[in-house]
């Protein structure tokens, strides 16, 4: 099982999607791939909270995959 | 004070009181002469008024005025009126400016009450365990989104990360590209600083994601930047000194 953790305005939404279910899977990329396109960052999540990995091409062994939005300066 | 000072003045302060904010200017004074003799003011708005008006009012004052015929008694009167009604504009101007100063004073002391509250740091603010139990630190609504913001930030910080946050309400991060120490204060923008090898301020940096995200997110946001795109991050974010 895989998740897909947005941040948005709500904190965050979480689609899971089943790594054996290949629909689910081609769900998940393109989620993925909609996410990126629009400027968001896909963070494969560490488990102890070190800094995980940054992502460009959807893999669904990640465990958990964190979007990120564009950053602005302040 | 002579009776028919009295009588003017009381007369004045009726014009007054009857045209409230644009008092007219004060045109004439006369003396009815008829069996009761009434005192009369005349204004340039056309207001008129009247107060009845006895002989032995008028003793004093027209033995002060010499004024011993009609004639004389009406210009001493008119010029009595004149001096007083003057006074009377000016104390009404004064308090006008005093209350005007009170209701501007009194707005400022709101404004200020408004903004101290704003700014106050609410009951359901993030509690950590250095403040006390009891003392709250920062200012965040206990919405569901904080909520789960939070959540999401504490379930990825290290050990050590989620101790320091706890503690003091920030946490260290290494950058990934430079090896250089920040410090991410709890909060949504110029909330980070960079470090020394001693610890102390370098500069802060203030970047953060876009969407209004709540303050755990933006958190979030900032140490994953800062450790696997540092300097992309940098390049976005504004520095401070």
């Amino acid at each position: 099982m895989g998740i897909q953790i947005v941040m948005d305005r709500s904190g965050d939404t979480r689609h899971e999607f089943d790594t054996a279910d290949s629909r689910s899977v081609a769900l998940a990329e393109k989620r993925f791939r909609e996410l990126t396109g629009k400027g968001f960052r896909a963070v494969a999540l560490a488990k102890d909270g070190g800094p995980g990995r940054l992502i460009g091409k959807f893999d669904p062994q990640v465990e958990q995959t964190l979007f990120i939005p564009q950053l602005q300066g302040g | 004070m002579e009776r028919v000072v009295q009588i003017l003045r009381a007369l004045l302060r009726r014009a007054l009181g009857e045209n409230g904010r644009e008092p007219p200017a004060l045109v004439d004074v006369a003396i009815e002469s008829a069996a009761q003799p009434r005192l009369w003011v005349e204004f340039s708005n056309g207001y008129r008024t009247s107060a009845p008006l006895l002989p032995e009012d008028c003793f004093s004052f027209c033995e002060r005025h010499s004024a011993w015929d009609l004639a004389s008694l009406r210009r001493a009167l008119l010029s009595e009126a004149r001096f007083a009604y003057t006074r009377m504009l000016q104390d009404q101007s004064d308090m006008r400016e005093r209350r005007r100063r009170a209701w501007v004073t009194e707005q400022m002391r709101r404004l200020g009450h408004g903004l101290a509250q704003s700014l106050r740091p609410r009951r359901d603010a993030l509690r950590f365990a250095g403040f006390g139990g009891g003392r709250t630190f920062l200012d965040e609504g206990r919405s569901e989104a904080h909520e789960r913001g939070m959540r999401l930030l504490k379930e990825n910080l290290s050990p050590a990360q989620l101790q320091q946050y706890h503690k003091y309400g920030y946490f260290e991060v290494i950058g990934g590209r430079s090896g250089k120490r920040y410090r991410i204060r709890h909060g949504r923008s110029m909330n980070i600083d960079q470090l020394d090898k001693n610890g102390r301020r370098i500069c802060g940096w203030c970047f953060f994601p876009e969407g209004s995200l709540v303050t755990g997110d933006v958190m979030l946001a900032q140490k994953t930047a800062l450790e696997l795109f540092e300097l992309e991050a940098l390049k976005i974010a504004n520095k401070m000194w």
